[in-house]
């Protein structure tokens, strides 16, 4: 019964999807839409793969997966230990809530300049960037994790003698994990929508930088297939990502 | 053999001296949660705690867990006075309070885990309590994948896992329906047969407190005090139609009023 | 509470002052961080003669503000009737979710070389890139929210005669809305984040044009300045419209928690 449903929804989906490349083919071949303006998919990936070698491509996709991995690791690292760290002791949240609060609503583009000044124009400056995408979702939601446990987890974790760190590690983090696993996903999702921005800085490689490259050439094909990409990639990602902490946490916290 | 020892023969398990309490939010002039509690209670006695909402039997049980520090006078445990949670005192609260991400096995085993007890002896463990409690085949699933009062049976074997001294239990069954509630009831009986223990027990229901206890302490509110206590001296199992505990069911009820 | 607020206030002067000091003592390079009495300032400057060419804070903050709301009331106008309607026909929506899940992933910069090819460097570039990035962070909000309206509610309501208009106009987009009021939240996000991409290119008005402006005549000041207002405006909305939530639909105990 419900295998039968999921197949109907999942032949529904492909349907509305295949119908609108359908659409956006015929669209662009019987000329309603210029091919200069707005390619056809097939034209667009096509044409991209006959003036960019494959190899060209990878190595893009290669070096902007390598700035997000190194920006995301290092936000959610930072993000997940100063969030949680806050969360425990009182008095270091007295000092860092004020500052993040105050820094957060600035979106991690603005710093671009700042990422500049500080760290030159090289890898570290976009990393820098990347980072800031993910680290303020991750903080906030681990503090928020940590400040909403259960009291009465604790308190049980008490009765059976656990106290500091022992409590902080076999109750608390455990506990605030649901939390720190949405701010997680948001981080991944943000980091990605800044990396194209982050390659606007003196990049010679990277999607972001082989987009912004094929508009100066006016080569709209490889625009639109870089954009599909981007998107392919951020989607199959925070799939993995989501089936991951599903696979983790999902049999007793209901997502 | 077969009476527990009472607290005017043996020693006391638990002594409970000129406990007060006012909580530090509170204004000073508002009556006191607790006022001067004086309580002996024996080795493997089971006692109740009942009163109305807000008479400060659960303050009274944290105060004992060593959970909640009294504003005055001390719980002594075997002699010793109570300086924090833990320690041969085990708890079992009203919201189950399972640990989410552990599986029923692995809550069970979590205080034998702390005290660096082997995986292979700390499952043994779990394993029997488990069974003792009536939950063979679950114990690989998770508190959200238990019933209501699945989840009470694996927290009472979890409190147990560690062998404690004592147990406190904070209405344990309050969020239970009613048929399960009974259910439940028989069921603690039987464990602490098996294993016994000096219980404190916090329930709202005189009839809950009839069926299990040796001695009921009726806590009046603001200022929360003993008002009286009720020795029941009849054996174990207990009729809940016996016309004797229907006459002492009317007696506390009019000393609640 | 309070006085963990003073200690909180305390302890940011206190960091400010260190920084001051810093700077002041050769610690840090004023270029690299430049101290609390630089960008006040600057903060100064621009009010009064303002930057790059005279325009002033207030034009700034006016012009990406005027991006802002075109490109959102774009986004919410177009999202919550087709949200509505995708919601309430479930073919619709199973019609419709992949290509909606993938358009939501499409990082919104990226389209910013092909809608220059499209539109130019202009303001309906920079209204359009905000429009995308608000629209699809709206539309699965508002398709969720009546998708999972309670169904007790819905038996309640039929229980009691109601029609089907009714049932739509008096349950469902009531039920819907605190789920609705958390996409606007999250729609508004996204809109700051994409407006100050959007300002990198083709112009010098506008926070994020000034920030990246003031770089290039080696302001870090200014930059910091501009940076102060574009967080301080966020904030300021976002606080709006919770605020507006709290107003106007008290029986809900915001729906703030909801991610995604």
């Amino acid at each position: 019964m419900t295998t039968s449903v999921r197949w109907q929804d999942a032949v529904l989906g492909a349907a509305g999807t295949g119908g609108l490349f359908l659409l956006w083919e015929l669209a662009s071949r019987s000329g309603l839409v210029s091919t200069n303006v707005f390619p056809a998919p097939t034209t667009a990936i096509i044409g991209t793969l006959q003036t960019v070698p494959l190899a060209d491509i990878l190595g893009h996709v290669w070096t902007s997966l390598g700035r997000i991995f190194w920006g995301f690791a290092l936000g959610a690292v930072l993000g997940t230990v100063i969030g949680i760290a806050s969360g425990w002791y009182r008095a270091l949240g007295v000092l860092t809530r004020p500052l993040i609060e105050l820094l957060r609503p600035i979106p991690p583009l603005a710093w671009i300049p700042l990422a500049i000044i500080w760290f030159g124009l090289g890898e570290p400056s976009k990393v820098f960037v990347i980072f800031l995408g993910a680290f303020f979702p991750i903080v906030t939601s681990a503090y928020r994790g940590m400040i909403g446990i259960d009291p009465a987890l604790l308190r049980v974790g008490q009765t059976m003698g656990l106290r500091g760190p022992m409590l902080l590690i076999r109750v608390a983090v455990p506990a605030a994990m649901p939390d720190l696993a949405t701010g997680i996903r948001i981080g991944w999702g943000l980091s990605f929508g800044v990396l194209v921005a982050a390659e606007l800085i003196a990049a010679d490689r990277g999607m972001g930088f082989m987009i912004m490259n094929a508009r100066q050439l006016g080569d709209v094909d490889v625009i639109v297939f870089g954009i599909i990409l981007i998107g392919a990639i951020n989607l199959i990602t925070d799939y993995a990502i989501g089936a991951v902490i599903r696979r983790r946490i999902g049999r007793w916290h209901a997502i | 053999m077969a009476d527990p020892a009472r607290s005017d023969v043996a020693p006391s398990k638990i002594e409970i001296c000129g406990v007060s309490k006012r909580y530090a939010t509170d204004d000073p002039d508002t009556p006191l949660v607790l006022d001067n509690i004086n309580l002996a209670i024996g080795d493997n006695e089971f006692v109740t705690l009942v009163g109305r909402s807000g008479c400060g039997k659960t303050t009274l049980l944290n105060i004992i867990g060593g959970l909640v520090e009294s504003t005055h006078g001390d719980v002594k445990v075997n002699g010793r006075t109570v300086s924090g949670p833990g320690q041969g005192k085990g708890m079992v609260f009203q919201q189950h309070a399972l640990f989410p991400w552990l599986t029923a096995l692995q809550n069970v085993g979590f205080g034998c885990r702390n005290k660096g007890v082997h995986k292979a002896e700390r499952d043994q463990i779990a394993h029997q309590l488990i069974e003792l409690v009536g939950l063979h085949g679950f114990e690989d699933k998770y508190p959200a994948e238990l019933s209501g009062g699945m989840q009470q049976r694996v927290a009472i074997a979890r409190a147990l896992a560690t062998d404690p001294e004592i147990l406190l239990m904070d209405e344990p069954f309050g969020a239970l329906d009613e048929l399960t509630r009974l259910e439940m009831q028989d069921e603690l009986l039987r464990v602490w047969s098996a294993h016994k223990k000096t219980v404190v027990f916090v329930t709202h229901s005189i009839s809950e407190a009839l069926v299990l206890s040796d001695r009921v302490i009726l806590l009046a509110a603001r200022p929360g005090r003993i008002r009286r206590e009720f020795p029941i001296p009849f054996p174990r199992p207990r009729k809940r139609t016996d016309p004797q505990m229907i006459a002492l069911y009317d007696d506390i009820w009019k000393s609640l009023a | 509470m309070v006085t963990s607020r003073i200690i909180s206030g305390l302890c940011l002067i206190i960091l400010l002052l260190l920084w001051q000091f810093a700077v002041m003592s050769g610690f840090l390079k004023p270029f690299q961080f430049p101290p609390p009495s630089r960008i006040g300032e600057a903060i100064v400057e621009l009010a009064v003669s303002g930057f790059p060419n005279g325009e002033r804070i207030w034009t700034h903050v006016g012009i990406t503000l005027w991006r802002i709301i075109q490109g959102y009331v774009l986004a919410i106008g177009l999202a919550v009737p087709i949200g509505l309607l995708i919601g309430t026909i479930a073919v619709l929506d199973k019609l419709t979710l992949p290509i909606i899940t993938f358009l939501r992933s499409v990082a919104t910069l990226s389209l910013l070389p092909l809608v220059i090819i499209w539109f130019g460097t202009g303001e309906l570039t920079k209204v359009l890139l905000i429009a995308y990035g608000c629209f699809w962070a709206m539309l699965s909000n508002v398709i969720a929210g009546v998708k999972y309206v309670d169904p007790v509610m819905i038996r309640a309501a039929r229980t009691l005669d109601t029609r089907p208009l009714a049932m739509f106009v008096r349950v469902v987009i009531p039920a819907a809305l605190p789920r609705m009021f958390a996409g606007a939240r999250m729609a508004l996000g996204v809109g700051f984040m994409v407006i100050v991409g959007a300002e990198m290119i083709g112009t010098i008005q506008g926070l994020g044009a000034l920030i990246m402006e003031a770089r290039t005549f080696y302001r870090s000041d200014i930059t910091i300045v501009g940076m102060l207002f574009i967080g301080l405006l966020g904030f300021t909305i976002t606080s709006g419209l919770s605020w507006l939530e709290t107003i106007l639909l008290p029986w809900s105990k915001g729906l703030s928690e909801v991610r995604r």
